[in-house]
């Protein structure tokens, strides 16, 4: 099946993201869902298909949420509900599927938490490694990354260059929550160890929020109101090992085969990637994906961003919108979301092109990756 | 005994890996080997992923292995592990193949290292549980 500029992304709903003591992750799933739709310019009776990303435990006093919960505050009775577990990230590929086979015209794809760091997923690890003392997902890609740091020779002075380009990012997006606090190379360096050999700005934020978007057809596309942002390209690869068993915590992940097969349909090459949204959940993950994708070799890393290559100005701007990292946690939608509007030139003041020194973009790169390296998949977005 | 250390995460056993933690309160480490193939797994399932055969037999480890990653745990995610900060979590490159997160005892966290030779000790949490622990191999063990 070749998706290549067949379905589009038509609208993007935010939300107040942060942290948000009086809100739940339900009112946050449908203000960002309704936002999506009125910004595609449709209306709720034209959405047949809902899907959520996982839900992450609630916190006490609070229901999970499921997708038909979500629907009835939406107003929705679509034709297809869906929800994945953990951390697949095969959404796209779900949407898209159902699209072509005719099950839905206008597909919502929403995430929501009302995470409040602490208060549930980084204590709920119930396997047998929490026996250990492994009980928070830094913990394991630390242990990635420290086999990457023996393989090949990345560490701090490769991430560094990552945590501080994507601050720089932030500082020209007023939503993102580390906005208006910048970050120098001295400021990670004094930065305390959370799980060695990440410190603080290694790891992603955990904030209250959602994020959605809308899938349409690109015929469809054409009749509503934003410029047509077409998936060109799509790929998946699920590694799928624990990381107690992995033997591709330093690569190549499922980012290797994800990104040649998305890359075959779109068929483009790497340089013609104007920008890159990678999902970033830690500074290490970006340099694996990137360096998966083919833009380096093992361990080049550390001099390919140099010179501010993925900062505002670069040569390859990454995470514009400050990513998981510095803008916000929105799973696989901070990324997708991101490259959507930078896509369609609604950016302000972080907008690709003459504003920030940098080319206009006609084709971003996105990635989205769950578990530790246990899934991944590439969405190349173009703008028609 | 200490409170906090009462309140760690236990094994949580299940028909899967109820095996696994029944050896090791005897202190014996052992791994499912198939009888079909020769691959021996973990953790513990019903059926070889490699042949599907359901035969297999719970082969002792000798406890030897090495370093295969690690990290440094320098904030407590329970309060339990707050007194134990910094520790050492590790992947264990067993010789029989198998890989075990686990953790490294018995040196300071900066003396750890990728590839680092190490051998199996037993932890008692209490009459119900044994955990397999490693720590380095020494010219100079004691
Ligand atoms: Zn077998």
């Amino acid at each position: 099946m070749n998706f290549k500029d067949r379905y589009a992304i038509v609208g993007i709903g935010y939300t107040p993201q942060g942290r948000f003591v009086d809100r739940t992750a339900m009112s946050f799933h449908v203000e960002a869902s309704a936002n999506a739709i009125m910004d595609a310019g449709l209306d709720r009776k034209d959405i047949d298909g809902l899907m959520c990303y996982r839900q992450f435990s609630p916190k006490p006093g609070e229901e999970e949420v499921t997708p038909y919960d979500v629907a009835e505050r939406l107003g929705l009775t679509p034709t297809m509900l869906s929800q994945e577990a953990n951390c697949a990230r095969s959404h796209l590929h779900h949407a898209l599927g159902a699209l072509e086979a005719g099950l839905c015209k206008y597909v919502v794809l929403s995430y929501a938490d009302t995470s409040l760091l602490g208060t549930n997923s980084a204590f709920q690890y119930y396997d047998d490694k929490a026996v250990f003392g492994q009980l928070a997902t830094v913990g394991e890609y630390a242990l990635a990354a420290q086999r990457a740091m023996h393989t090949q020779g990345t560490g701090p002075e490769t991430w560094r260059k990552i945590a501080v380009s994507q601050r720089k990012w932030a500082h020209l997006n007023p939503a993102a929550i580390m906005h208006q606090r910048p970050m120098t190379d001295k400021d990670y360096d004094d930065a305390p160890y959370i799980v060695e050999p990440f410190r603080l700005p290694d790891c992603c934020l955990m904030n209250d929020g959602g994020r959605a978007c809308v899938i349409t057809s690109v015929e469809r596309a054409r009749d509503l109101k934003h410029p047509v942002v077409a998936i060109t390209g799509l790929g998946q690869h699920n590694s799928s090992r624990d990381i107690q068993t992995s033997t591709i915590m330093d690569g190549p992940s499922g980012a290797k085969i994800s990104g040649e097969t998305a890359f075959r349909m779109a068929g483009i090459a790497k340089e013609d990637v104007d920008a890159c949204q990678i999902y970033d959940c830690f500074t290490y993950t970006v340099e694996l994906t990137l360096q998966d994708y083919g833009f380096f070799g093992p361990g080049e890393g550390k001099d390919w961003f140099d010179h501010g290559r993925i900062a505002p100005g670069g040569s390859l701007p990454v995470n514009t919108s400050g990513g998981l990292l510095s803008e916000g946690y929105f799973m696989g939608l901070t990324p997708l979301s991101e490259a959507v509007m930078q896509l369609m030139g609604r950016c302000g003041k972080r907008q690709l092109g003459p504003e920030t020194g940098t080319r206009t973009p006609e084709i971003i790169l996105c990635s989205d990756n769950g578990g530790v390296f246990q899934t991944h998949a590439t969405a190349i977005l173009r703008r028609l | 005994m200490n409170p906090l250390a009462a309140s760690k995460p236990l094994p949580r056993i299940n028909p899967d890996n109820q095996p696994f933690w029944d050896y090791c309160r005897r202190h014996e480490l052992r791994f499912q080997k198939c009888l079909a193939c020769g691959h021996t797994r973990f953790p513990a399932s019903i059926l070889c992923p490699r042949c599907y055969s359901r035969e297999a037999r719970w082969i002792l480890s000798e406890g030897q292995g090495t370093v295969y990653t690690y990290a440094v745990y320098h904030k407590a995610f329970h309060p339990a592990y707050a007194d134990e900060l910094p520790y050492v979590t590790a992947v264990v490159a067993l010789s029989e193949g198998p890989h075990l997160l686990t953790n490294i005892v018995g040196c300071l966290p900066k003396e750890v290292y990728c590839d680092m030779p190490v051998t199996l000790v037993w932890e008692d949490i209490d009459g119900s549980f044994s955990l397999p622990k490693f720590k380095p191999v020494r010219q100079d063990a004691r």
